[in-house]
């Protein structure tokens, strides 16, 4: 096991590592930017790096200063966290070339999986099911013409370098294609630095839904069942749940072996996540693959009992896993909301600002992974999310209610600070989200009403 | 980052990108020692800006290219020394050097004067040596960092007694 393991991130993910240190009895360093000088986790590391001021080129994304801190501090490994450097392979190669181990995936896998036409192709070629589309990139607007009015709209056109919910966009009618073609190319340039793109068909009735994976070196692959992230707002994922309660029990294992089997074929080793859109009738297709920790893994943590944080660093210290497949037996549902500080009512807007109250709620099976306290400042320039909200109950009705209880605690106030959690509430008392009667366009298709009401 | 920098919005043309880029990479050279805070470098309408601002030093460095980035936009910050001296401050996180290279004479001692804009010492990450110069006129009072010594971002390296008619 590692000595040492430098934690190139911030806010609650930096804390969550740390204390997955912590118990595992490995040293942790953090590095932080000048605005984050009185973080959390600068506090609960047993080591902290100044590495640069606030703006994120210059800190959390600064390569040079990050391997300086790893370097001077002697720590033996880096764990990314999720954004980022998580999925820059570049990085990890450079941690490789200082002697410095990256907690994650082989460079060169992770390139081939950012990429997603390649990831699209590979999981072809290792017989996952796809969403009719081009498995290469699209050369001309000509060509986008031809495979859209092949596949049938509405179509999906994406960047091949895409995340985060960026660089996509549908398109509904024929005649609208050409211009959202040339729309999304220049988005994906200025963006991502590569004007590739793919097109698939769009699913409407669609539900978001991703296997939790890890392979260790021997290459043995085990899944952690599945999460359903349906409750998105323009592809950003608000709420999470574990497990699906739209598979029986041959579909979680049909799923789950396909993502293992995805993922092993290309090589791949430590932490990550296969994303599917799941049909109305059950059938599964492959999107894209995560290859780092989500934000989302606590829920998968409640219904499996399983740190995921802890066996990254196992498998990336060489360790093989110390349980099989059949070990994983899920129990009971997990519910994950995500309170952003920014403001549902207007837009969700990001409302930043310095937090006079922060209570966080408790009880019976009720996590909160949070870097925030009462005086602590949320700084416009990092990411606005504040908290993960998760619970855990024996099944979904009971973890909703749970959930209710939970939100209903829940203290955030200060000058300017809004948060999502109003909107949280509203989603926990619609009627078809209680019912499990969620696609992908849930959020458009019934909050917006409420949100203005 | 340094990747950011190049923006295009049309279509990119390589070797239009790849000129400028060139264009970029020596203007900044000819700049060494100046204050270039943030270069942007735009190929669709052929666009270069260099911003120069009131603080002195060196690119810092960056995997993907030698250019400055970003902003200060904070004071330094410095553990509390009762007395009038000026800090001069690591640019990133990295190994201090006194000198150009190993035996050679130090860029300042102890007593020497400095003058705005005099590179200081070098802090090495990742292979390239980083010049850190001083923004203000004064005399050295104590260089603060001994040789190959790993330093954080805006740790004290050397202080200086400021004198009269200093920036």
């Amino acid at each position: 096991m590692f000595q040492k393991v430098l934690i190139a991130n911030r806010g609650e993910i930096a804390l969550r590592v740390a204390r997955a240190c912590r118990e595992l009895g490995v040293r942790s360093v953090a590095v932080y930017s000048t605005a984050d000088a009185e973080s959390a986790v600068v506090r609960f590391a047993d080591e902290a790096v100044h590495i640069g001021p606030a703006p994120t080129g210059r800190s959390y994304l600064n390569v040079p200063s990050i391997i300086g801190a790893a370097l001077k501090t002697g720590a033996d490994a880096i764990h990314p966290g999720y954004g980022f450097l998580s999925e820059d392979p570049y990085f990890a190669e450079i941690c490789a070339e200082h002697g410095i181990t990256f907690i994650g995936p082989p460079p060169e896998v992770m390139e081939r999986v950012g990429n997603k036409a390649t990831a699209r192709e590979l999981m072809q070629k290792a017989g996952l099911p796809l969403l009719p589309g081009t498995v290469e990139p699209v050369r001309s607007a000509d060509e986008a013409q031809h495979i859209a009015d092949d596949i049938g709209y509405p179509v999906i056109i994406k960047a091949a370098a895409g995340g985060g919910g960026r660089g996509m966009s549908v398109v509904y009618r024929r005649e609208d294609l050409v211009r959202s073609y040339q729309t999304t190319r220049a988005t994906a340039q200025a963006v991502f630095k590569d004007s590739a793109v793919y097109i698939e068909r769009y699913l409407q009735m669609a539900r978001h839904v991703e296997v939790q994976l890890m392979c260790d070196q021997y290459g043995h692959g085990i899944y952690f069942g599945e999460r359903d992230c349906s409750v998105q707002r323009r592809h950003q994922k608000l709420i999470e749940e574990a497990p699906s309660i739209h598979l029986d029990t041959n579909g979680h294992k049909a799923i789950g072996e396909a993502a293992v089997n995805g993922a092993l074929s290309i090589g791949y080793t430590n932490a990550g996540t296969m994303e599917f859109l799941l049909d109305e009738q059950g059938n599964f297709y492959f999107m894209e693959m995560n290859a780092r920790i989500q934000v989302e893994h606590p829920v998968t943590e409640a219904i499996t009992g399983v740190d995921l944080i802890q066996q990254m660093l196992l498998v990336a210290a060489g360790e093989p896993f110390s349980f099989t497949q059949a070990d994983i037996v899920p129990r009971g549902h997990a519910i994950e909301c995500r309170i952003n500080a920014e403001d549902p009512d207007n837009n969700f807007a990001p409302a930043a600002g310095r937090l006079d109250t922060f209570v966080v709620p408790g009880g019976p099976w009720t996590r909160v992974d949070s870097h925030c306290f009462a005086g602590w400042m949320v700084s416009p320039f990092y990411d606005s999310l504040i908290a993960k909200l998760i619970v855990w109950a024996p099944d979904r009705e009971r973890a909703i209610n749970r959930m209710q209880r939970a939100l209903s605690e829940f203290q955030v106030a200060g000058h300017g600070v809004r948060t999502t959690i109003p909107f949280h509430q509203r989603v926990m008392a619609q009627p078809d989200f209680r019912r499990g009667d969620v696609f992908t366009d849930f959020v458009e298709r019934h909050m917006f009403q409420n949100a203005a009401a | 980052m340094t990747k950011d920098a190049v923006d295009t919005t049309s279509p990119p043309d390589q070797e239009l990108v790849r000129l400028m880029w060139q264009e970029a990479r020596d203007l900044i050279k000819r700049l060494e020692g100046t204050t270039v805070r943030r270069l942007s470098v735009q190929a669709g309408e052929y666009k270069v800006e260099i911003e120069l601002g009131g603080y002195v030093e060196a690119a810092p460095a960056s995997y993907s290219g030698p250019v400055a980035m970003g902003d200060r936009g904070e004071p330094a910050r410095v553990a509390a020394v009762a007395d009038t001296r000026v800090p001069i401050v690591a640019p990133l996180v990295g190994t201090f050097f006194g000198a150009p290279q190993p035996g050679a004479r130090p860029f300042v001692e102890v007593g020497d004067m400095v003058e705005p804009g005099q590179t200081v010492a070098i802090v090495e990450a990742m292979k390239i040596m980083n010049q850190v110069a001083s923004e203000h006129r004064g005399r050295v009072a104590e260089i603060a960092v001994k040789d190959g010594e790993w330093v954080e971002f805006q740790q004290p390296l050397v202080y200086l007694e400021p004198q009269e008619g200093g920036a």
